[in-house]
């Protein structure tokens, strides 16, 4: 096999074991998606617009690469599916520009193809974000670049260069963009985009059949982990409206005219093509309109309208009619069915929902607020890291708004408790203040990566306890040891009644074993409840 | 002097009720068939014996208004002036019975009946003070004047197990806020303009007795104060002992929850109750 250059049918196998690798990689790049929807679809996505990119090259029994590429770049732009999936298939555009002319090609004509699809993706979108696909794509041509002009021609060290680069540049991103950083993960793109350049070297390298029952390692961000007990603020943009997607086919169409045009009218806005072909992708609140303009200039294609607010408004909805007019509202952000039932059942009017890892958006607690039966409000926002997002609420909207700056769940339960109907708005909030002091909260949850926080070593899996949302204070591989010993450390012989909350994936028979052994040796009342919580195992409350 | 006539939903006992010479006029437990006579023919404690054997859930009612005017035309043999302090209206129907009773009287007699608005110790402080009045030789418009006045001065706050019986018996009012609590609570609530109102819900009894000590502490000129329990006097006995030397021990009452109230409130409910000073 030649490793210095490559033919259509070369190219074809290099990205056809590229998108196999994907395909490995697919739900773990799902599960580090926050940005810019924590939606988790990035690697589904990614896939998606591969296959039907492939699906195309397939078709085509051309030799040129130029032909193959032209192909891939049609079939990637018809099928893009989603923010990623769409900036992939601008890629592939700027590569097939990049290979024009070429029957086959070198690691110098393929450093300039790479030049050229980063280009593309960068003008693809209005507001290129930096620590994303866009970054490890643009650092990866920078490398094949320096590489092409200093060392070899051959494709497969060029080659080895842009993915050594993607992946450099991919466990860079969290340092790049504070999304990233506050999940303590990469940027998913990035990483999708670096698998599939990480497969096409294996077939370059000739490791195809060796690889094949092996998954492709995924880049790790060398934070340290006390970051991920904090998680992403939420100026990250409005993740509700419509997600529209179509494909406008139409003769001499301009991509910049269309782009300025939409640029208003939504966010996320991606529209990619040539004058003959352009997919649109935006998220928007009035899609008709969008749907309208698109019509004017052609005709439309596979137009997919989704709606994000569903769950949302289907939710604020049942809470409004459930709930009469009250004279003080309290909204709370609170994530896991059982905790949800538990903040209903002590009085919360609107939930929103929300929490580690997942922090709502500005907007999505603006509406909880309006929707709110009382023009006096109490906002628990029950994460450290959506105080900061509760606070600045007050100005944007016309009806009294007070924040609880509750920490923890179990906090929020106790100011729930402490809520007081005869009250004053502010009497209530002082009082709840005073409350949420008398609380201690011990997270139970497992170390993502091996770590050193607190002069402790923490090893990847380990079990570890966290103090009131600030304090690690163990860490164990057991975990009724650990449970244990964290529960020493928050002093529990002082406290008169202990609360279990345990998680989604945390079995009932364990929480109760726990909880009997802590009666058995405490003198304290202990109370279990299927929080039904993500990410902890166990949030106990300490009163 | 005038004559004090209030119902046996204010939880005075037999022997303030002889010693103040306060006539109480009993409402009705009825088992099935089986009436009983509210603190007359069954003692709260006889009551929830029943009540725990009984297969059959308890009902209540008031008596008619033929009772209030037979006790009435009855204490106008002694007297030209009645002041009865009812139960509130809004739990049940024993004030429109005494006000229809009054209007039966032939006597001349003067008859004033008061919606207290209260019930159990909060009733019985109001209804004690007027009797001290009376003995004094205030008249009925100086007594009506100073209950109608004392109504608003008058706090109670009484803890629960359990809202259930409140519930069944629907007289939870407002209170049904703090219904289907996932975890498990005590409520504390009050009264107000006559109906039940939520006020606290706390974690386990313990704290729901400081909440009450505090509560009790939390008025710098108490007059009097009244605490009561249902089936818990070693509860009410820390809770004495934690308001001792708020008030001179004549101006210190405990009571029982009567029978009647008992079957809408059910067990252990414990009750703190303060009449602030003017």
């Amino acid at each position: 096999m030649r490793t210095d250059s490559a033919s259509g049918p070369a190219l074809k196998k290099m990205f056809a074991l590229g998108t196999a690798w994907l395909e490995k990689a697919a739900p773990d790049i799902n599960a580090i998606n926050v940005f810019p929807i924590p939606d988790g679809d990035t690697g589904t996505n990614m896939l998606l617009t591969m296959r039907a990119a492939m699906g195309e090259a397939n078709q085509n029994p051309s030799r040129s690469a130029w032909s193959v590429a032209k192909s891939m770049a049609s079939g990637a732009l018809m099928g893009a599916r989603g923010n990623s999936g769409v900036i992939l298939s601008q890629c592939w555009r700027g590569l097939a520009k990049g290979l024009e002319g070429k029957k086959s090609f070198n690691g110098t004509d393929f450093a300039k193809a790479l030049a050229e699809a980063s280009q593309a993706a960068y003008e693809g979108l209005v507001n290129p974000v930096e620590g994303t696909i866009l970054t490890v794509l643009r650092d990866a041509a920078t490398a094949a670049d320096m590489a092409a002009r200093t060392d070899s021609a051959s494709l497969l060290s060029i080659m080895e260069t842009a993915t050594e680069a993607a992946r450099d540049s991919v466990a860079r991103t969290p340092d790049l963009l504070p999304v990233l950083r506050e999940s303590g993960v990469v940027d998913a793109g990035g990483q999708g985009l670096y698998v599939l350049l990480d497969g096409a070297l294996c077939y370059l390298k000739g490791k195809a059949k060796e690889i094949k029952y092996r998954k492709p390692r995924l880049v790790v961000s060398n934070l340290p982990l006390a970051l991920k007990t904090t998680q992403l603020t939420t100026e990250v943009e409005v993740p509700y409206g419509y997600c529209t997607n179509f494909v406008l086919e139409g003769k001499k169409l301009d991509l910049q005219k269309v782009k300025t045009k939409l640029r208003k009218k939504g966010q996320s806005l991606i529209v990619t093509g040539n004058d003959s072909l352009v997919r649109v992708h935006i998220h928007s609140f009035k899609p008709g309109e969008i749907l309208d303009y698109a019509m004017h200039l052609g005709t439309l294609h596979q137009v997919d309208i989704r709606n994000m607010d569903d769950q949302y408004v289907e939710f604020i909805k049942m809470q409004r009619e459930r709930m009469p007019k009250v004279n003080i509202a309290i909204v709370a952000v609170v994530s896991g069915d059982g905790l949800f039932e538990v903040f209903n059942s002590l009085g919360s009017t609107i939930i929103v929902p929300g929490g580690q890892t997942m922090n709502p958006s500005v907007r999505q607690l603006l509406q909880a607020l309006e929707s709110a039966p009382s023009d006096n409000i109490i906002l628990l926002p029950n994460n450290k890291n959506i105080i900061p997002t509760a606070s600045q609420l007050g100005s944007l909207t016309s009806k009294r708004v007070m924040v609880v700056p509750t920490r923890t769940i179990p906090q929020g339960i106790a100011a729930l408790l402490a809520f007081n109907y005869d009250l004053s708005l502010e009497d209530n909030v002082r009082s709840m203040e005073e409350t949420i002091a008398t609380v201690k909260t011990v997270e139970v949850t497992k170390a993502v990566r091996k770590t050193q926080l607190n002069r402790l070593k923490i090893k990847r899996g380990q079990f570890i306890a966290i103090l009131n949302d600030e304090e690690l204070i163990a860490r164990s591989n057991n975990m009724t040891d650990l449970i244990f010993e964290a529960l020493a450390k928050a002093e529990i012989e002082r406290a008169e009644m202990v609360t279990i909350y345990y998680g989604a994936e945390t079995k009932a028979i364990e929480a109760e074993e726990i909880a009997q052994e802590i009666r058995n040796r405490y003198q304290t009342e202990v109370e279990v409840l299927h929080g039904a919580q993500p990410h902890y195992n166990y949030i106990i409350s300490l009163e | 002097m005038v004559s004090i006539v209030t119902d046996s939903c204010s939880a005075i006992t037999p022997e303030l009720a002889r010693k103040f010479g306060i006539s109480v006029v009993p409402l009705y437990v009825q088992f099935g068939n089986e009436v009983y006579r509210d603190n007359v023919d069954l003692s709260t404690e006889e009551f929830y014996q029943k009540l725990e054997k009984s297969k059959i859930t308890p009902t209540t009612s008031a008596p008619g208004p033929e009772v209030f005017a037979e006790l009435f035309t009855g204490l106008a043999e002694e007297t030209n002036e009645i002041v009865a302090i009812m139960f509130s209206q809004m739990l049940s129907g024993v004030y429109g019975a005494a006000l229809q009773g009054k209007a039966m009287v032939t006597k001349d007699c003067r008859i004033e009946v008061i919606d207290s608005k209260l019930a159990i110790s909060a009733q019985m402080l109001l209804v004690l003070s007027a009797a001290r009045m009376a003995r004094s030789g205030a008249n009925l418009p100086q007594i009506v004047d100073w209950v109608r006045k004392a109504i608003p001065r008058i706090h109670i706050q009484m803890t629960f197990d359990t809202l259930e019986y409140l519930r069944k018996g629907g007289r939870i009012g407002k209170a049904q806020a703090f219904l289907g609590s996932l975890l498990k609570v005590n409520p504390v609530l009050t009264l107000k303009d006559g109906l039940v109102f939520p006020v606290a819900r706390l974690r386990n009894r313990p704290k729901a007795i400081d909440y009450l000590v505090d509560f009790v502490r939390s008025f710098s000129r108490i007059e009097a104060i009244a605490i009561e329990d249902v089936t818990t006097p070693e509860d009410l006995e820390i809770l004495a002992e934690r308001l001792k030397g708020l008030v001179p021990p004549g101006d210190f009452y405990r009571s029982k929850v009567d029978p009647v109230v008992g079957v809408h409130v059910g067990p252990r409910v414990l009750a703190a109750c303060v009449l602030e000073a003017e």
